[in-house]
């Protein structure tokens, strides 16, 4: 098939060709009736096609193809939805099912030749049909959520909430409106006692109990498509595979020992592949038998399964989607300072896989600091960290953020060490880090402590990476090479720059300028650092200095070996 | 990039068993417990006494060292020995007969077969699982194989050692990740070829299959990591090699292949496929030329979708053929690299 076509494919042959003639040079299509243009007919595999070819006036369009008059057809990739044509329009009348030939936006249609969009579309249809069973196994293991998701009967999506995805476990099952979330038990959704006015709005129910069970080898499942629905012989598959076993010894041993309380179950399956991660639910209707293990009442016990509409919500997923460090969930936060930075960072570190935070701040939210606070107009006149707490835990219910509505003290930081897995500060003042800097030297504080600040004039920041363990504090950078105090040596900005980005608002109240640019740039790098501490990447004392064409490691003298807190002459 | 890396490392995923199912570890422990509760029983009303402690389940074949691929029917294999002495009890017919005894309920298929008893599983009225469980008496240290039908007059104790086998084949395959694989991709090559075989006899017998595959096992490995395609292609070019040729009965030069097995009693393993017909010889001759045929065509072409369609040829359906190097190609070179 197209063996010229292709090695030409850059010279003038293929120009010029009408669908028709390309469609004549494949030996397997014989071409039928044509409706429009570039709209035909053809047999492929004893099938029957529509081509729609891409409009030419549209570089970003693409060639389509329907499969005609054929129901049963059972394949990945072809849907199972119809459209249906009645008689007297331009389209025979018939079904006509769409052939999904390309992932959704993962080819720049403009960069291919009108001709070739037709041969590639015609290859993958080729190809299509010519996988074998392991590759149409993989093909509907792909796109397995939307089989299932089609199958479900019920009007109810059922939303799983899962933190151990390769543990076999039973679940809690809460009824909203017109969702279920079916919970782990060792999560807790910080919205799951909400109320709309009297009323709960998820109520925990009992009836049917739920049970996770990961799949280990995902060899033959296949998603219920045409002429396939799930019986309980799926489920027998799953549980106790004869050829293959699809679940591990502990999954396995725990299944072989439960003893169910309810008579109807719902089970929730897990199953990672190379190209997903999958996790459907089923309703699961058995004879009552008392006393029946769980796999015995799966073996023998089973009279209808129906599958559930699933997606999975919780933090971990949503993390693993987007690609955020996992070794980031169970760090414990500690951020000192919910000012511009403060927010800026707050908001974007639970969006990075930081799930615990607590946020100390006294200060109030004025309203001509709200474009420069990264949620505008929300919590004029309310503290800070208070209105960090309430708009980052409506983000996801798993995300617990605490707030402190205080200033800290060198006491409650002392106290918060034990407690904490990274210290970050972003409140700017010199004295108060200074002075918390200290504090924490005095403590021998052994964990990761960040301080992160802006210059004045919004052209210039820094991040200092200090482990009190090892030689450099932030007194290092007020420390000259004598051991005498000196104003911060980091300092990029001329005193000239910085007196032009300073405004005066009466009773001697400074404040410096800048746009929001030199927070998101500084919120970024410091991503980056504590990914960064995570992977063992920075592991020495570090300052960095951020400016809107650098990121880099900085040329001031740090650690100083004068300095009065962390240096030489310190014991 | 090494050449079908991939389609291997997948191909290998989807045939290879790691161990039992529960299911079928279930059945087996079933099965031996039968054996030992009931066996002895049976045994003493023929006057032979035995304790149920006497009795010993070897663990034996593809399970064991970890060469098992998936099939229809799953095939294990489990010896029993029981102390005996073979001059008094000198019909093995009668002993194997006991056993089947010992097992035989409606659950179960069970069926004496020349080398072991058989007892079949079926699951909607087809064959799923079979349990083989060759007989083995021992005293001292002499262990004999109890072999024959129930009612052939070919019947004899022959000296065995099975725990000797176990060793060497453990041996040579344990700690030896491609040489499984190699063992796996033949068996699975044999299924495929002789998929519509009639009788037993016209297939080459894994145990000989295995012990080929180990003599002749080229190991081929690269930076990249471990060449599968071009170990099976000289593992077995090095098999094929070892055919000679001997004179049939009717005067023709045949080709056929001997491997003798590395314990007691020495015996070919590959002489019941040729008693039965010096013709299953030559069709396995055939078959292997032209897997290595194939093989060698797969080695020697550049493009990665020419080489997936002749190990295709060898392997079958179940093995990936990459997509042709145009297609791929095209579509690196315009795939969507920009998000919003
Ligand atoms: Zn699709
Ligand atoms: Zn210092």
């Amino acid at each position: 098939m197209q063996q010229q076509l292709r090695i030409d494919e850059n010279t003038a042959l293929v120009d010029d060709m009408n669908a028709r003639e390309i469609l004549e040079s494949y030996e397997e299509i014989t071409v039928g009736e044509q409706l429009l243009d570039d709209v035909l007919f053809f047999n492929l595999f004893e099938k029957t096609f529509l081509l729609f070819s891409p409009d030419k006036s549209d570089p970003s369009s693409m060639a389509a193809v329907y499969l005609y008059n054929d129901e049963l057809l059972d394949f990945p990739h072809i849907m199972l939805r119809e459209e249906r044509i009645a008689e007297g329009k331009e389209m025979p009348s018939g079904t006509y099912r769409y052939v999904c030939l390309f992932e959704q936006e993962s080819i720049v249609n403009t960069l291919v030749p009108y001709e070739d969009k037709i041969i590639d579309c015609i290859d993958r249809l080729i190809e299509l049909l010519s996988m074998n069973s392991s590759e149409q196994t993989r093909e509907f293991q792909k796109e397995f959520m939307f089989y299932w998701n089609s199958e479900s009967k019920s009007n109810r999506k059922y939303v799983a909430y899962i933190e151990h995805e390769t543990q076999f476990t039973e679940m809690d099952a809460f009824y909203g409106e017109n969702k279920v979330r079916l919970i782990e038990r060792c999560i807790s959704l910080s919205d799951i006692d909400d109320r709309n006015k009297a009323e709960r709005k998820w109520v925990h129910h009992i009836e049917n109990e739920v049970f996770y069970i990961p799949i280990t080898d995902s060899r033959g499942i296949l998603p219920p498509h045409k002429g396939f629905s799930w019986s309980a012989d799926c489920v027998k598959n799953i549980v106790f595979g004869k050829r293959i076993e699809h679940i591990d010894d502990d999954t396995y041993s725990q299944i072989k020992t439960i003893i169910p309380k309810t008579q109807d179950l719902i089970l929730v399956f897990g199953m990672k592949t190379e190209q997903s991660n999958v996790t459907f639910a089923l309703k699961v209707r058995c004879n009552n038998h008392k006393g029946h293990t769980l796999l015995n009442k799966l073996l023998s016990d089973i009279t209808a399964v129906e599958p559930l509409s699933t997606e999975r919500k919780d933090y971990l997923f949503l993390c693993e989607q987007i690609g955020n460090d996992i070794g980031l969930m169970h760090k414990r936060v500690l951020l000192i300072g919910a000012g511009s930075l403060g927010s800026y960072v707050a908001f974007e570190m639970v969006k990075n896989g930081i799930q615990r935070l607590k946020i100390y701040d006294n200060d109030k939210l004025v309203e001509e600091n709200i474009l420069r606070w990264a949620f505008g107009g929300f919590g004029i006149g309310l503290n800070k960290a208070a209105t960090l707490q309430f708009l980052l835990n409506m983000l996801h219910p798993e995300i617990k953020v605490e707030a402190c509505a205080e200033k800290i003290t060198e006491k409650s930081l002392t106290n918060e060490i034990s407690n904490t897995d990274i210290i970050i500060f972003t409140i700017g003042s010199s004295d108060e880090q200074l002075k918390l800097n200290a504090a924490l030297k005095r403590a021998h504080c052994s964990i990761p402590v960040i301080f992160v600040w802006l210059e004045e004039g919004g052209e210039y920041s820094h991040i200092l990476v200090a482990n009190y363990q090892k030689p450099g504090c932030f007194e290092c950078l007020y420390t000259n090479d004598q051991g005498a105090y000196v104003n911060n040596r980091a300092r990029k900005n001329t005193e000239i720059a910085s007196e032009k980005g300073v405004i005066r608002n009466g009773c001697g109240g400074t404040r410096a300028a800048y746009g929001t640019a030199i927070l998101l740039r500084t919120t970024a790098a410091l991503l980056d650092v504590i990914r960064n501490i995570q992977g063992e990447k920075i592991t020495k004392n570090t300052l960095i200095d951020i400016s809107s064409d650098r990121i880099d490691i900085s040329d001031t003298v740090f650690p100083m070996e004068a300095c009065n807190c962390c240096g030489n002459s310190v014991q | 990039m090494l050449k079908l890396k991939k389609e291997f490392a997948d191909f290998y995923k989807e045939i290879k068993i790691d161990k039992e199912t529960n299911a079928l570890k279930e059945k087996r422990e079933i099965l031996e417990e039968d054996i030992k509760s009931k066996l002895p029983t049976i045994l003493k009303n023929h006057n032979i006494s035995i304790a149920r402690s006497d009795i010993r389940m070897i663990d034996q074949g593809s399970y064991k060292y970890g060469t098992t691929i998936s099939d229809d029917v799953v095939d294990r294999d489990v010896a029993v020995m029981i102390p005996l002495d073979i001059s008094i009890s000198s019909d093995p017919r009668k002993i194997k007969g006991y056993l089947r005894d010992s097992i035989n309920i409606p659950a179960r298929t069970v069926l004496i077969k020349e080398p072991c008893v058989r007892a079949s599983y079926y699951d909607n009225g087809e064959e799923w699982l079979h349990i083989d469980l060759p007989l083995y008496s021992q005293s001292g240290t002499s262990v004999h194989l109890a072999r024959g039908k129930e009612f052939s007059s070919d019947y004899s104790w022959e000296s065995a050692d099975p725990d000797g086998l176990n060793d060497y084949l453990c041996g040579q395959i344990n700690g030896n990740d491609q040489l499984r694989r190699i063992i796996c991709f033949i068996k699975k090559w044999r299924n495929v070829k002789y998929e519509g075989a009639t009788s037993d006899h016209e297939v080459p017998p894994s145990i000989g299959l295995t012990l080929l595959a180990c003599d002749c096992f080229s190991a081929q490995s690269t930076d990249e990591g471990d060449n599968d395609l071009l170990a099976l292609q000289k593992t077995m070019k090095g098999m094929l090699d070892r055919f000679t040729y001997t004179v049939d009965e009717n005067g023709d030069l045949v080709k056929t292949i001997s491997r003798d097995l590395p314990v007691t009693p020495y015996t070919d393993v590959f002489k019941k496929m040729k008693d039965s017909s010096i013709a299953h010889m030559t069709t396995f001759y055939n078959r292997l030329s032209k897997a290595v045929e194939n093989l060698t065509n797969a080695v020697n072409v550049e493009s990665a979708h020419d080489a997936g369609e002749y190990v295709q040829k060898v392997l079958g359906s179940t093995f990936s053929v990459p997509a042709k190097e145009a297609v791929a190609a095209t579509a690196q070179n315009r795939r969507e690299h920009s998000f919003g």
